[in-house]
């Protein structure tokens, strides 16, 4: 996969490089002249034919009212963005891969479950999704600790990782609980107990809290994985917790509430596929909860039953809710995060504030903004180049730079070609 | 039919009275004033008018003098844009697919569900012309109707009775491509059985074909007491002039008329291997001329073949096929719009489903992977029509043709811009303002019956009518929902 990843890359600059003769650049290069009509930097500012010079996987600058020079380091498109963050990917992961020991599991790690070599980080790459929070699938209550981790580059967790211990995942619901059912009747096996509702699930939820709280003076409260817990309590890591419908939303800001009111401590919350948020907007206003959404649906139906208004979006965007868009690891072309953003523009979102929904907010959610989400000098080069203007239908992505290395070429194959 | 009468008239008043409203027009007349016509028939037009009189559109232009007894629409925002075409749906039907392998006697005429949720959807994504036929579980199928997404009987809906008659050379389930073909030859070779005994039968003077006309109860009289001599170009039986049109059984008729090259024939293929089989059936029995393949995504490979019967295309399916090579396991996309473009071969677009994937979704989505943007619109519009032999009536904005006409908040194909108002043959039947179903989509109030206020901001009892809200959520500190005056 390393060399699925690099081949195209080596290629074309290989052949891009020959006509200079005297150079033999064997490694993929990672410094670019990047032009655009348009460059929509994510920081507020549309900056009109400007180019953005990357040097060693970095912005360095960014230069406005240029026109397009003719090197073979030169790229440009009809507009640029930064690149996508997608807090809901869920590009990575078999069933298998679940831990069911137990249903709380705060010190599992995803990054040891990733298989980088998945087509899937590729065609997410090439979607124009640059960085992934990649969590454990929502089959257990507390699943373990997310990543956040770039879509392309060396085909290892350390070199792919922008922050590891991103967030403590969770689900409320009925998935959890979904396939556990009581000990007597059917043969005991490793399903034989709780939760087996969703009383059951926040029961386990509070439980882990308060152990977690108490271990800060009784050592006997510590369990396993307690110490991420104190963390989230101690907002040290943003607790990211699954929850579609308006009952699970209120669910999570309720422990939320509670676990303040009872001064265990002072989470940051994040709450992914929030398909209901709207039905009680007040309630996140209130609590200072995050919403990741999912992709919006064909007639309003969703996940675990859910209704998602198309609104949804602006209506949160309106009332300062910090929002951020997700595929929620959908395979068709149309809910991909590109598409989700047009989408909710069509439910009446800003283009600005998509804009942001689908970079700038999302990095702040999980505390990576300082790296990406904006164009920015100093920032990594995650650029997406575009033919139009970005999330139009009209429109797609015609290239792809993560940390300046090009995954997706935006030159026509015969400009490659002519080089030669 | 009258059952499903009875249930529209239950269903209406939620319905029509938002959606299909129209305001009484003096003598049928009609003015459009819009900021930008799209006409699909020469270049737009800016700050032009629209006139419809009695259903038909009479001028385009600008400066136009009104008649002083038209209805004015005044819109100077908006964007006008010619209904769109389906040129192809097995939607909008109760059951679409027909058990029986060969059933060209059925009619889908009777089977189309007027107020299904289908039609109203697709005047709201904006497709006024509609080719129902029958799903492709068949070997050939019932016979097609054009209808309009309009009215609550079939007689209201109908644009043109015969849409032609389905065929699907993709085998049935069950059915391997084999048994399919044999099926599909076979139909035709039983016609010409039919049609030689009966010739034979009336030769010797028998009277089998008039016995088993009068045992149906069929209608003798006028033309049907005349025979003919068998047209169509690829086979004949001599002597059919001897039959009388009208004995000639009904279950053989759509038969005979798709080789004499009266009605068209609609052929699935859902492989590219399916290709070549429904153009041997075609050419063999002389309805080649009028075929057309509708061709699910992977067909682009056999696009030469296609080119070179020189039928058209509908093409179902993904825009983009997304394979992966056998050996290198290198995944290889190919946007399939453009291979039959530049092979030129016309081809309509289709909707897969009434949202995501409506017409207008299809023709932006195509251009953005690379169609000219022209060739995505006439794909949606002209080329339907050409396709249904509706050219002369719909399509695009000209005088002479049917009133059919979208008014776009934006650009058709920007993803803001909505179908503000639909016009169907001069009527005003759509306006979004008032389609309470996207309100509930967009910003999740509960439709009419539920707790949430109609639009006379009367509150009507809580009922399960909306499945989302069966747990009786309360805001927490949110105010009442706004009402609107």
């Amino acid at each position: 996969m390393t060399f699925s990843i690099h081949l195209p890359v080596v290629l074309a600059l290989s052949l891009a490089s020959l006509p200079a003769g005297a150079q033999e650049s064997k490694e993929p290069s990672n410094s670019w002249n990047v032009f655009a009509d348009q460059v929509f930097t994510s920081d507020g500012d549309v900056i009109k034919n400007a180019m953005v010079r990357v040097q060693d996987g970095k912005i360095v600058a960014i230069t406005p009212g240029t026109s397009a020079g003719s090197s073979d380091s030169s790229l440009r498109a009809s507009a640029m963005t930064a690149g996508m963050i997608d807090l809901s990917a869920r590009i990575h992961l078999g069933f298998g891969s679940v831990e069911q020991t137990s249903e709380i599991m705060p010190d599992m790690r995803v990054s040891d479950a990733l298989d980088l070599f998945d087509e899937a980080w590729m065609r997410t790459a090439k979607s124009g999704v640059t960085t992934v929070l990649a969590n454990p699938r929502d089959d257990d209550v507390i699943g373990g600790l997310g990543i956040a981790l770039k879509t392309a580059g060396k085909a290892t967790i350390a070199a792919r990782t922008l922050k590891a211990d991103a967030v403590l995942r969770g689900a409320i619901g009925s998935q959890p609980s979904s396939r556990n059912h009581p000990a007597f009747g059917s043969p005991a096996d490793i399903f034989s107990r709780r939760p087996t509702t969703r009383m059951g699930v926040e029961w386990e939820w509070r439980k882990a809290m308060y152990d977690a709280a108490a271990s800060r003076g009784d050592k006997s409260r510590v369990y396993r994985g307690s110490e991420h817990v104190l963390e989230v309590l101690d907002d040290k890591l943003p607790l990211c917790i699954q929850a579609w419908t308006t009952q699970d939303i209120r669910t999570a800001v309720f422990l939320k509430e509670e676990i303040e009111r009872e001064k265990l401590g002072t989470p940051k919350l994040i709450i992914d596929a929030a398909a209901e948020a709207w039905k009680e907007p007040q309630l996140l206003v209130r609590s200072k909860a995050m919403v990741v959404l999912p992709p919006f649906p064909l007639q309003g139906r969703t996940g675990e039953g859910s209704f998602m208004a198309a609104g949804t979006a602006k209506m949160l965007s309106d009332l300062g809710v910090p929002i951020a868009l997700s595929s929620h690891g959908a395979v068709a072309a149309e809910l991909f995060l590109d598409r989700q953003a047009g989408m909710a523009m069509r439910g009446g979102l800003s283009f600005d504030a998509a804009l942001a929904a689908v970079t700038i907010a999302p990095a702040r959610m999980i505390g990576v903004d300082a790296r990406v989400g904006s164009i920015a000098v100093g920032k990594d080069a995650d650029l997406v180049l575009w033919s139009g203007v970005p999330f139009e239908l009209t429109s797609r992505v015609v290239g792809v730079l993560v940390d300046g290395r090009l995954v997706l070429d935006p030159r026509p194959p015969q400009d490659s070609a002519s080089a030669k | 039919m009258s059952q499903k009468i009875t249930r529209s008239l239950v269903l209406a008043p939620a319905l029509l009275t938002s959606l299909f409203a129209a305001p009484v027009l003096a003598d049928g007349k009609l003015a459009i004033k819009v900021g930008r016509i799209i006409t699909m028939n020469g270049p737009e037009i800016v700050n032009g008018v629209i006139l419809i009189e009695n259903g038909r559109i009479t001028a385009v232009g600008t400066n136009l003098k009104l008649p002083w007894d038209a209805v004015v629409i005044d819109q100077p925002k908006m964007v006008a844009f010619p209904g769109m075409v389906e040129a192809h749906s097995a939607r909008g039907m109760d059951r679409p697919n027909e058990n029986i392998d060969v059933a060209p006697f059925l009619s889908v005429a009777d089977s189309i569900d007027p107020v299904g949720f289908y039609f109203e959807d697709a005047l709201r994504w904006g497709i006024t012309t509609i080719n129902v036929q029958q799903g492709p579980e068949c070997v050939i199928g019932a016979r097609g109707m054009i209808v309009k997404p309009v009215g609550i009987t079939i007689e209201d809906m109908l644009v043109k009775p015969d849409g032609g008659l389905k065929i699907s050379a993709s085998p049935k389930r069950g059915n391997s491509p084999a048994t399919q073909q044999q099926a599909l030859r076979a139909a035709f070779a039983d016609l010409r059985t039919y049609l030689d005994d009966i010739v034979r039968d009336k030769k010797q003077g028998g009277d089998r074909a008039k016995r088993e006309a009068l045992f149906q109860g069929r209608d003798l009289e006028g033309e049907k007491s005349k025979g003919k001599p068998m047209g169509g170009s690829a086979w004949k039986v001599e002597g059919l002039e001897l039959i009388p049109r009208g004995e000639i059984d009904e279950k053989q008729e759509p038969l005979l008329a798709l080789v004499e090259g009266r009605i068209p024939a609609f052929i699935y293929c859902a492989r590219p291997m399916d290709v070549e089989r429904a153009l041997e059936i075609a050419r063999t029995n002389g309805f080649l001329a009028r075929t057309t393949l509708v061709c699910y995504t992977a067909c682009w490979k056999a696009a030469d073949s296609i080119a070179a019967a020189g039928v058209s295309v509908v093409l179902e399916g993904p825009l983009v096929q997304l394979e992966r090579d056998p050996i290198t396991g290198k995944e290889i996309e190919t946007f399939v719009p453009k291979i039959f473009a530049d092979k030129k071969i016309p081809f309509a677009l289709s909707s897969t489903n009434t949202t995501t994937e409506s017409l207008w979704f299809q023709a932006a989505t195509a251009v953005g992977l690379g169609l000219p943007r022209e060739m995505a619109l006439k794909a949606a519009t002209v080329v339907p029509a050409t396709i249904l032999g509706l050219q002369k009536r719909v399509g695009s904005i000209e005088v002479g043709k049917d009133g059919n006409v979208l008014l776009f908040s934006g650009d058709p194909l920007s993803v803001t811009a909505f179908v503000e108002h639909v016009i169907v043959e001069g009527k005003p039947v759509y306006d979004r303002s008032k389609d309470i179903r996207v309100k509930a989509l967009l910003e999740g109030k509960q439709p009419p019956g539920t707790a949430a206020a109609d639009e006379n901001g009367k509150t009507a009892p809580a009922t399960a009518a909306h499945p989302h809200d069966d747990t009786g959520t309360v805001p927490l500190d949110e105010p009442e929902p706004k009402k609107k005056d």
